[in-house]
């Protein structure tokens, strides 16, 4: 059992090391999002200044915990961008998924472990230096309120975001191009995952349904958790309350995510290869 | 001549496109939908009791249909100019562009019409044809002059579009590129007012995104302001700035034996 930890672990850490390497040859690229990022910011910063005007609080949050909720929304989206679906997708329109199922290693896992070293590098090259934007430039206050939760919420995010990205790739085994279905799912992410609008402001109904959806899981919690919300989802969840509630939803994602694996390794047939 | 041309393309892309009309209807359908989603986030706003100051929903919806209205009618023309052209830098095959008798920029705007960004633009109008039911216009002056107004902020949208496509000659490979475009148009997206003065004078008349949606949203909806033309010149410039860097970045490209 400790080899096979061993040689996971060790496994884990060369493909990470090797796909570092490899997107390191695109570093600059990352480095858009040190425009991007605090450009996006600066508008956010405006549009709610406006709508707050001399209101106190809206939706339970100041005007304070929104530009930071809006700092830890695309902060934690630079360490936990994923595009698995994409690749997955890829691989299996080209036939070059073959090439997978004949190595001695689980695709997923490969992916999960490529995902860690492209993060390392987002992590340098966009999470860093737009940290420092938002701290030493705008004044922005981003130190976590409960380091801990924050850590862990984010390490969940990495996971739903890729478990979900995973299982939309794994929909191309069925369909062969599924990028309809992808652009589909962002459409829906862009709204539901707070991404544009805290999950506060939605009304009641689509707030309850939301918690049985993936998309708050993957921003709005952990950029809540990141801020110390107090009113997390509008039920005045606590933060390690929606830590839980993450984590539990993690847990169905990767359940489900392997009952689709199962069920859709079957119909692979190599096409193009 | 060149109007010719272009006008041929523009028919042979529109052939292209229906040849493959699920991938069309598709992708256009996709694109309607996702401007279907953008105003949802001020209608959420406005729902919460909460505004932009001095702006209804409507009159913000208006505003924002404007801004994806000339992004999309840009699009159409010109986005694809980046996407063909970063190919071109990246597959070392822009040689077979620049062997054509014609101009280069000429070329791979004409063989690039993206014919898929029409969801853009109806779903647009479709919104702006809904908001201004609901706002009412100006009045004539101010139509006219949303008109014009409208035109420079399509091709402030154009120029920026090529300024993108000029950087991926040296830029390689990067397919962000586009992210930096839009994230400096998205302050046109909103009403001018609720920036900073100094900002809202760099966004009016220095990088004029402000006239890619909420200058002329203003005067369409609230009258003519005769300072806001002034307004027409950086937009000019900026197109012919955009044109003048690609022809200019040309003569950086380095061909790889593709």
């Amino acid at each position: 059992m400790l080899e096979k930890i061993r040689h996971i672990f060790g496994e884990g850490k060369a493909v990470a090391f090797a796909t570092y390497k490899e997107w390191s040859a695109y570093r600059t690229h990352s480095l858009v999002s040190a425009f991007v990022g605090p450009t996006y910011f600066i508008v956010q910063y405006f549009v709610w200044k406006a709508v707050y005007g001399d209101a106190a609080m809206i939706a339970g949050m100041s005007f304070e915990a929104m530009v930071r909720y809006y700092g830890a929304s695309a902060l934690i989206g630079y360490l936990t961008m994923d595009f698995a679906d994409w690749n997955l997708q890829m691989l299996i329109r080209t036939g070059k998924f073959l090439t997978f199922v004949l190595r001695p290693i689980n695709h997923r896992r490969f992916a999960l472990e490529q995902k860690l070293g492209h993060r390392v590098l987002g992590l340098i090259f966009e999470f860093i230096p737009c940290l420092l934007i938002l701290w030493l430039l705008f004044g922005v206050d981003m130190r976590p309120v409960y380091l801990g939760w924050t850590i862990l919420s984010v390490a969940i995010t990495f996971l739903m975001n890729f478990y979900v990205n995973y299982t939309l790739g794994m929909t191309a085994f069925f369909l062969v191009n599924a990028g309809g279905i992808r652009v589909v799912y962002q459409l829906f992410a862009n709204v539901l995952s707070g991404a544009l609008i805290p999950i506060n402001f939605f009304p009641e109904a689509v707030r309850r349904i939301m918690m049985f959806l993936p998309f708050q899981y993957t921003n709005y919690i952990p950029a809540m958790v990141w801020t110390g919300g107090a009113d997390i989802a509008g039920f005045g969840l606590s933060v390690p309350e929606a830590v839980m509630f993450q984590g539990i939803a993690l847990v169905i994602m990767i359940g489900f995510s392997e009952l689709l694996y199962r069920a859709a390794i079957r119909r692979f047939t190599a096409v193009g290869a | 001549m060149k109007l010719k041309v272009y006008l041929t393309c523009i028919k042979i892309s529109i052939a292209q496109a229906t040849a493959y009309r699920a991938d069309f209807i598709m992708s256009t359908f996709i694109t309607l939908l996702s401007n279907i989603f953008f105003p949802l986030v001020t209608i959420v706003i406005y729902a919460n009791g909460l505004e932009f100051p001095g702006w209804t929903m409507w009159e913000v919806l208006a505003l924002q249909s404007i801004f994806s209205l000339s992004r999309g009618i840009a699009s159409m023309c010109l986005s694809s100019v980046m996407w063909a052209t970063m190919d071109h830098v990246r597959g070392g095959s822009f040689e077979t562009v620049l062997l054509k008798p014609i101009s280069p920029l000429f070329y791979i705007m004409t063989t690039n019409f993206s014919v898929s960004q029409i969801g853009l633009v109806v779903g647009s109008a479709v919104v702006l044809t809904v908001s201004l039911i609901n706002t009412g216009v100006s009045g004539v002056l101010g139509v006219l002059s949303a008109i014009v107004l409208f035109i420079g902020g399509i091709l402030v949208a154009a120029g920026l579009f090529l300024i993108m496509a000029a950087i991926s000659f040296i830029w390689v490979g990067n397919s962000r590129l586009d992210e930096i475009s839009s994230s400096v148009s998205n302050f046109g997206n909103y009403p001018l007012q609720i920036f900073g003065q100094g900002l809202r004078i760099v966004m009016a008349f220095v990088i004029p995104a402000g006239m890619i949606g909420s200058l002329p949203a203003e005067v369409l909806l609230k009258g003519v302001e005769p300072l806001y033309f002034l307004g027409l010149i950086p937009c000019v410039l900026v197109l012919m700035f955009g044109v003048w860097i690609y022809n200019r970045m040309i003569k950086r490209y380095e061909g790889v034996g593709g």
